[in-house]
């Protein structure tokens, strides 16, 4: 059961390159060549190579290294909340 | 780096294609057209009558040097909400949603050089497409190969223009794998991506060959895990995963 649902959670995955759009949109820039630092195990990671999870009312990018929630982005007819308490920096080249 | 900001626009189709029996190229012709990076995507934007809004990415398959179109690749989903009403619906002459071009880490573009391995599922191989056609259009010589897994011979997209490639070009091989059924009198791969399989490709190439990966989820992982075994540098290893379908 566990099993299946790690199954399921692994196939549905996608990448940080999935979201480019909507990061694009929030940071006015391609995001998806940033580096993130994650605030769990410390591994620099490009945004675009983080792990999407998008098969909800929102989108989670998780450390490919050790799975830290980096991100989560929720959209409402209002406003964009995005919390990034998984980061400890975001670095966007100039 | 200053970008444009990123616009919703309203692309033209000018004409559709049957790739396969299940994918279809679509050729829009934008007013704010920019050239992209081979390997960027668009996002489609479909609005119902009641104002509900759903968006897919899709990777742009034709290169760069395409001056005013973009070609994009779709491959019918049965239950999906987007590519059953680009194929069913959509007609020459309409009009589509679109943003892009998109995403700045799964491109290859002639600067970057090589030793180049490609490595699709399904139709991953999309964006793998506008890189070789993008280095076709460049003529260069880049040492290219790629790796395309299939189920069967009716799914394998852009074959004709791959095998066409391969003969004309030396600088260049396609390799094809097949998962459920290989074509009559087949002497080639017929099984899943592996590690000794990706060492017979890669093994002219050394390790200093840059390699984009863009498929299924679990076929990308797959390829990403065998290709670090292999000690490859990360940053010389490119993926894009594209979820639970394909092949």
């Amino acid at each position: 059961m566990d099993n299946d649902q790690a199954d399921m959670n692994t196939a549905l995955m996608v990448d940080g390159n999935a979201v480019a759009g909507q990061l694009q949109q929030i940071f006015g820039r391609d995001m998806t060549t940033a580096m993130a630092k994650c605030a769990g195990c410390g591994r620099d990671a490009e945004m675009g190579a983080l792990m999407a999870f998008t098969h909800a009312p929102g989108v989670v990018l998780r450390c490919p290294a050790c799975q830290t929630a980096i991100a989560r982005i929720v959209e409402t007819p209002s406003a964009i909340y995005l919390e990034a308490r998984g980061a400890a920096f975001l670095r966007m080249q100039r | 780096m200053v970008q444009p900001v990123l616009e919703w626009q309203a692309g033209t189709v000018t004409a559709i294609r049957t790739e396969t029996w299940q994918t279809k190229s679509f050729t829009l012709a934008l007013p704010k057209w920019m050239a992209h990076r081979p390997g960027q995507h668009y996002d489609i934007r479909l609005t119902a009558p009641d104002g509900y809004q759903t968006e897919r990415s899709y990777s742009v398959a034709s290169a760069p040097e395409r001056v005013g179109v973009i070609e994009l690749t779709v491959e019918r989903i049965a239950d999906g909400e987007v590519s059953p009403y680009l194929h069913d619906v959509l007609v020459t002459g309409d009009q589509l949603e679109v943003r892009g071009p998109i995403g700045g880490y799964f491109v290859w573009e002639l600067a970057l050089g090589g030793p180049l391995l490609l490595i699709g599922g399904g139709s991953g191989v999309v964006p793998l497409m506008a890189m070789l056609r993008h280095r076709g259009a460049q003529h260069a010589a880049v040492p290219t190969r790629i790796l395309y897994s299939s189920r069967t011979p009716e799914d394998v997209i852009y074959r004709d223009e791959l095998d066409a490639l391969a003969s004309a070009d030396r600088a260049f091989e396609a390799f094809f794998t097949f998962t459920r059924q290989a074509p009559v009198g087949w002497t080639g791969y017929r099984r899943r991506i592996d590690a000794t399989m990706l060492g017979e490709v890669i093994k002219p190439f050394g390790t200093r060959v840059r390699v984009y990966v863009c498929g299924p989820t679990l076929l990308v992982e797959a390829v990403a895990n065998a290709l670090v075994q292999m000690e490859l540098p990360t940053e010389q290893i490119r993926t894009e995963r594209f979820g639970p379908t394909g092949a």
